[in-house]
């Protein structure tokens, strides 16, 4: 088996790349494009403005304006659309990719790290610098090998992170990004996110027993400790929100801010919130188990190639799910101040390519206006996440128990207490003095 | 009615589908382009810092704070009763909550004998 590398040579090397695209070109015309006619041939197709969309259809709306608005207004409600572009997926994964830019760059500013403030300020311009280390690090990801360590479990180990990732995208599926825009609006999601997020640690120590190693099993009971340490401040710092707004369905939580946000009233608990949902990240003061300084890099030592790069993935997608998750229950989810027009363009019969442009029928001013301040706040809470890493130490694990099980717990009943005051002081609550009529 | 409840979570499920569709793709693709020569005994051995490991991987490991995983046990139960009583609450009328602050004080004591139990060293 031991072959020594061969040289490296260019003519091969296109050889192999023209011999590949031969092989995709071959698989779609033989398989894929037969394979989609077929399966269409079975399929109901939906009708769109009266006609039936086929193919031919589906394909002639990038030339025609008139057909395009209708198939597009057809497509975003399906529920597909729904899972995987807007508040599901590819929503989540691109605000994911964004917050591990910002996560550069905010951090080299702050401690001084020379990368990402100056690789490509030649390429891209001042502000974009560390765009390319993006793209680098993904690429690498991608093309390095994945070495599962002797003696481990593989089929846990090649299913963890895959899970990981699954688990995390249940979660984004549960938050309310715009009215009527949540993927599954269920009465009791609160109820359900916290459950999702039970899933994580025991993902870790499944991957760190089956990776066969020392440093991930430490690295993965540490992660359960967490989890002991913070997931009842986790739960009881979102209770005193349960009780002022009635509900645990996440939509009518943020309709009961209509009027206030709770962070006014809850703010002990929207700290204790923040600190427990940044050890359930597993970020820096909390970030015990992959102490990269302790414990080699914790319960993701054995991980290569693209098993970190998924693990990756989840980890973001799930701290964008927290800070969401934040939003929707202090911050009062998608309200703000109305700042989008109620229509784009002028007013009045267009031309067919100006209707294109302005989104005729699709575009809706209250949307657009709930989805901006959604996304702000998020971006708020991602930064301050951010924040809280550029600036701190790691905690003792002791120091982290002591934390969770004496002080926030104590710190969440209080709030809890003084939102029990405020209702039975007649303040908040039905009849309530700010309460709107 | 039981299907209509169970029908409220099946985006749940889809969105986790989507997750495996996305995910699995990534990892073949991975393992499609990425090389896998130069067999070496050494490389997929597990880390232990550059030494040749020694013992196994999977040992006993002393797991020490055992009585908090005891008291989560009790605890995050509680917690979760909470919440029915929390969503309720406007429902309810006022003298509800009297019983509930005593099931409070009830479990407020058991944490803290607990907790001073916990602190206790010398019995771990």
């Amino acid at each position: 088996m031991t072959t020594p590398i061969e040289d490296f040579r260019f003519g091969p090397f296109v050889a192999s790349v023209v011999w590949l695209l031969f092989w995709v070109l071959i698989i779609v015309t033989v398989i894929v494009l037969p394979l989609i006619f077929v399966i269409l041939f079975y399929v109901p197709l939906p009708l769109v403005n009266g006609e039936v969309l086929t193919p031919y259809l589906f394909l002639s709306m990038m030339i025609d304006p008139t057909r395009t608005l209708p198939i597009l207004n057809f497509l975003i409600y399906t529920e597909f659309f729904r899972v995987a572009v807007f508040p599901g997926f590819m929503y989540a994964a691109l605000i994911a990719a964004a917050t591990i830019f910002i996560e550069r760059k905010f951090l080299a500013r702050m401690q001084l790290r020379v990368g990402p403030s100056h690789a490509g300020r030649e390429a891209l311009g001042t502000g974009f610098e560390g765009l390319f280390q993006l793209v680098a690090d993904g690429l690498k990801l991608v093309s390095k090998e994945i070495i599962i360590p002797a003696g481990a479990d593989k089929p846990i180990f090649w299913a963890a992170p895959i899970a990981f990732v699954a688990a995390a995208a249940a979660v984004v599926c549960l938050i309310p990004v715009a009215p009527g825009w949540v993927v599954s609006n269920i009465d009791v999601g609160l109820i359900v996110a916290f459950a999702i997020f039970g899933f994580f640690p025991l993902i870790e120590v499944l991957f760190s027993w089956a990776s066969n190693s020392k440093y991930p099993f430490i690295g993965g009971l540490r992660a359960l400790h967490q989890l002991i340490a913070f997931e009842i401040p986790f739960i009881l710092s979102a209770l005193s929100v349960v009780i002022l707004s009635g509900s645990l369905n996440l939509t009518e939580i943020t309709y009961a801010q209509s009027s206030y946000w709770f962070i006014l009233f809850l703010p002990i608990s929207a700290f204790v919130f923040f600190m427990s949902s940044l050890a359930e990240l597993e970020r820096i003061p909390f970030d015990l188990p992959e102490a990269e300084s302790e414990i080699v890099a914790g319960w993701l030592t054995e991980t290569s190639g693209m098993i970190y790069g998924l693990i990756q993935l989840g980890t973001y997608v799930k701290l964008y799910a927290l800070a969401a998750l934040f939003v929707v229950l202090f911050l009062g989810g998608w309200m703000g101040p109305q700042i989008f027009p109620d229509q784009l363009g002028p007013p009045g019969e267009k031309p067919p390519l100006l209707q294109l442009l302005t989104l005729d029928g699709l575009y809706h001013g209250p949307t657009a206006n709930a989805i901006f301040w959604f996304t702000a706040k998020t971006f708020l809470m991602i930064h301050l996440m951010l924040l809280i890493r550029g600036i701190n130490p790691r905690i003792r694990i002791d120091i982290l128990l002591h934390t969770g099980w004496y002080k926030l717990i104590v710190l969440s009943f209080i709030n809890m207490f003084i939102a029990l005051a405020l209702i039975y002081g007649g303040v908040l609550g039905p009849g309530g003095l700010l309460t709107p009529n | 009615m039981a299907g209509e409840t169970a029908a409220q979570f099946s985006p749940i499920i889809y969105m986790l589908g989507f997750g495996l569709l996305v995910s699995i793709p990534a990892l073949v693709i991975s393992r499609l382009i990425s090389p896998r020569r130069r067999y070496n005994p050494v490389k997929f051995l597990p880390m232990e810092c550059g030494q040749v490991p020694s013992g196994e991987g999977r040992t006993h490991f002393m797991m020490q704070y055992y009585a908090y995983i005891l008291m989560f046990v009790v605890f995050d139960v509680m917690a979760i009763f909470l919440y029915v009583w929390g969503v309720s609450l406007f429902s309810l009328p006022r003298s509800a909550t009297l019983p509930i602050i005593g099931f409070l004080a009830i479990m407020f004591a058991a944490m803290g004998y607990s907790l001073y139990l916990a602190g206790r060293k010398g019995i771990w």
